[in-house]
């Protein structure tokens, strides 16, 4: 409930420019993306991907924002979102352990040889992912890993006929679950 | 119940009332606030309120437009610390409350905005009238929503309050469909425990831990000086700023909205800082050793050029709102905490101070060559051209200096701020962050009626009157006595002053024609002098004094005076501009 109070000092080394992982618990209601969106963009942030889904507790949604920025601006920005109304608490994710998932859907040209199957197969099965249907027209398959390996696996499958992709963006969660994370504070990292 | 207090129906409360409808449930929530003047302007939507205003003690203004009202919201609560109220229908009048929403929220400037909307069923479907306000105003507000359902209006006016006047202050904007003010709920206005608002920071109240380290900071500083910001006003803590000041012997520059944290003719008073601030002033804040920025936002109108701020000095920011620390300056130490917590958590560790001559006699020597230079123009009343330094002066003179001061934006914001010479919080308001033009006339009308105790001055240029002065009338038909100055220079005086100074005179859209102003006075009615001499100044500020109501004196400013020092953009506080006089 209460904003803990902390040194935050600002200088030259958070000009350090990378991807952060970002968790908000936020209250499920009409508006919420909109306001926390719009911060983002009045800031000039390019949202890499952002979740949305239900917790464990009713009216309380997550959100995993995955976003480019310089440390120093990020964090000044999450202080931003937490002062929102809607949002109940900010954990930036980022030099944390954590698991990190993503799902993404592909569509491939069926493979012209037995050998070039199974090696659409072993691609698959190092991200995560399995054929979903095999029929001659067309294959479907899914691809369940981190960003960065689903991005790998994807550079190999574009020299094997890959036709379309729908990623869902990634989804993160502390490994550790003693991770602080203050209700209305921005976990410091 | 309402929808950000979960799970739902905890919060319901155990009892229910008789039946009323929605407009009434707004009315008597209003009434449960303390909320006892209203600023609107009705339409279709939002009828169904003023069919029944009249049950309720609330005094409504019709003012002349929605910008008027919002902004007399914002100055009612800026005059009284309490929630100014203004609402307006939906479409046009919502949007037309944007500008004062934007404004209050720049200011952390607490108020409630109540607006109708389309039925329920029209939603969404471009009816007449409507307009997504809610979306529109979410990044001027602190916070915004529609109430969809009259079983949740008496919790959501509740939270609104409580939203706009917790932590750091802001605007809050309520939009309710008409037909939700026309159904009735049995619901009732819930206590105040009954409120959750799980996502609203509220700040740890009590000893502030961290001022171990201020105060120690304090001790080793040999040239300390604090900035003080609108917050110390907000969290009523001038008196201990006062009070820390003086058993540290640590003078105290203050931000515009800080203008009144102490009295300026106080020792340790040292004066307004920034782009148009006293030049001693920015003399110490590149030269000391220890910066204390308290309930301030270091915005780039105090610090200009940020790598050239307060070289010299360890940087401290205490703040209410986390996400300002570090925002704009380098800062060493960063407090989190209410201004009044902070000073008192200091004052109970701070030992008497030894006065600290050497930085005083500096300060004393710098503000000597800063007050008595002739800043290009100011001063030129002596040589009988009418300056505004000297109106402002006059004015300021003539009340004791106990009015409450609206300035405009400008040039006449500045003068004010500069020369006035402010006594006491609360009586100084201007539209410091976001620089609304035709705030003053207005947001003067809110503060008039919120502390009528006291005179009421609007300081405004000749630009920023044409672009509110329709509020003349309400001023007229409410019998609200504010005494408004133009400082009539026929120009934009800024714009011009900017032209003649960074565009090379290239002067385009800074001549400004405007109405003969007594004879538009004499329209509405309202009693009003002229004067273009300063031998003429006392008089005519004397003759509007003694009016019962609004009075207005229009007077004729010398067109070139500038306002100096300035800090030109891009540049910081050492390298101010003078005006070539000296």
């Amino acid at each position: 409930m209460t904003a803990p109070r902390q040194t935050l000092p600002a200088g030259e080394a958070d000009a350090v420019h990378r991807r952060h992982v970002v968790s908000a618990l936020v209250v499920d209601r009409p508006g919420t993306l909109n306001r926390v969106s719009g911060l983002l963009r009045a800031r000039s942030f390019n949202i890499e991907s952002l979740t949305v889904g239900s917790t464990h507790e009713p009216g309380r949604s997550r959100m995993t924002i995955a976003i480019r920025g310089d440390d120093g601006h990020l964090r000044q920005v999450l202080a931003q979102l937490e002062r929102l109304i809607e949002v109940l608490e900010v954990t930036d994710l980022t030099n944390v352990e954590r698991i990190e998932l993503e799902l993404a859907l592909v569509e491939l040209d069926p493979p012209r040889t037995p050998a070039e199957g199974r090696l659409l197969e072993r691609i698959l099965a190092a991200a995560g992912g399995e054929t979903l249907s095999t029929d001659p027209e067309r294959w479907r398959a899914r691809l369940t890993a981190t960003p960065d390996v689903i991005n790998h696996a994807l550079d190999a499958l574009r020299g094997h006929g890959l036709r379309s992709l729908v990623r869902a963006g990634a989804v993160a969660m502390a490994a550790n679950p003693t991770t602080q994370s203050t209700e209305n504070g921005a976990t410091e990292t | 119940m309402s929808a950000l207090s979960l799970p739902t129906s905890a919060l319901q409360p155990q009892h229910s009332v008789a039946p009323r409808i929605g407009a009434r449930a707004v009315c008597e929530a209003l009434v449960r606030e303390g909320v006892t003047t209203i600023f609107g302007y009705p339409g279709g939507t939002v009828l169904p309120i003023y069919d029944v205003l009249r049950e309720f003690p609330l005094r409504h203004i019709l003012v002349r437009h929605e910008q008027g009202g919002a902004h007399a919201a914002d100055g009612f609560s800026r005059a009284t610390g309490g929630v100014g109220v203004a609402i307006a229908t939906s479409g046009p009048g919502a949007i037309n409350l944007v500008t004062g929403l934007a404004t209050a929220m720049m200011d952390s400037v607490p108020m409630v905005a109540i607006t109708g909307n389309v039925p329920r069923a029209l939603l969404g479907k471009d009816a007449f009238q409507e307009t997504d306000i809610v979306g529109i105003a979410l990044p001027v507000t602190k916070y915004a929503t529609v109430v969809m359902d009259p079983d949740e209006v008496p919790c959501a006016v509740a939270e609104a309050f409580e939203i706009a006047r917790s932590g750091r202050p802001g605007p809050v904007l309520l939009d309710f469909p008409k037909d939700v003010l026309q159904l009735e709920t049995s619901v009732p206005y819930p206590e105040p425990y009954q409120l959750r608002l799980p996502g609203l920071l509220r700040p740890v109240r009590g000893d502030v831990p961290q001022a171990d380290e201020l105060a120690e900071m304090i001790a080793a500083a040999e040239r300390p000086l604090i900035l003080a910001g609108h917050g110390v006003q907000i969290a009523h803590a001038t008196d201990l700023l006062r009070e820390v000041a003086d058993r540290s012997e640590i003078p105290v520059a203050h931000t515009l909205l800080g203008i009144g944290n102490m009295d300026e003719t106080h020792r340790l008073s040292a004066g307004y800082a920034g782009m148009h601030g006293w030049m001693h002033v920015n003399k110490m804040i590149q030269q000391c050793d220890l910066l204390i920025g308290i309930g301030c936002r270091y915005d780039d109108r105090i610090t200009g050029k940020t790598s050239t701020f307060a070289p010299n000095a360890r940087i401290v920011h205490v703040d209410v709102d986390r996400s300002e620390i570090g925002k704009n300056v380098r800062t060493d130490l960063g407090i989190v905490a209410d201004a009044g917590d902070l000073l008192a958590a200091l004052l109970r560790r701070l030992p008497q101070s030894e006065p600290r001559t050497e930085w005083m006699d500096q300060l004393a020597a710098w503000r000597e060559v800063s007050e008595a230079r002739s800043w290009h123009g100011s001063g030129a009343w002596r040589e009988g051209r009418l300056s505004a330094d000297y109106v402002v002066d006059q004015i300021g003179e003539a009340t004791d200096h106990q009015a409450t001061l609206v300035s405009d934006v400008g040039q006449n914001q500045m003068w004010a701020a500069r020369y006035f010479g402010f006594r006491h919080p609360y009586r100084h308001l201007s539209s410091g962050g976001l620089g609304t033009m035709g705030y003053s006339v207005p947001a003067a009308m809110g503060a008039a009626l919120g502390a009528p105790e006291r005179e009421t001055w609007a300081i405004v240029g000749d630009g920023g009157f044409q672009m509110t002065m329709q509020e003349l009338a309400t001023l007229v038909q409410d019998q609200i006595p504010v005494r408004i100055a133009v400082l009539n220079n026929h120009r934009l005086g800024m714009i011009r002053q900017w032209q003649e100074i960074i565009y090379d005179e290239n002067y385009h859209s800074a001549e400004l024609l405007g109405p003969d102003l007594l004879r538009l006075c004499e329209a509405y009615g309202i009693p009003a002098w002229r004067a273009t001499r300063p031998d003429e100044v006392a008089g005519v500020i004397a003759e509007a004094r003694k009016a019962p109501g609004a009075a207005l004196i229009d007077f004729h400013l010398d067109e070139a005076q500038n306002v100096y020092p300035m800090m030109l953009p891009g540049k910081g506080l050492s390298d101010m501009v003078t005006g070539g006089s000296e």
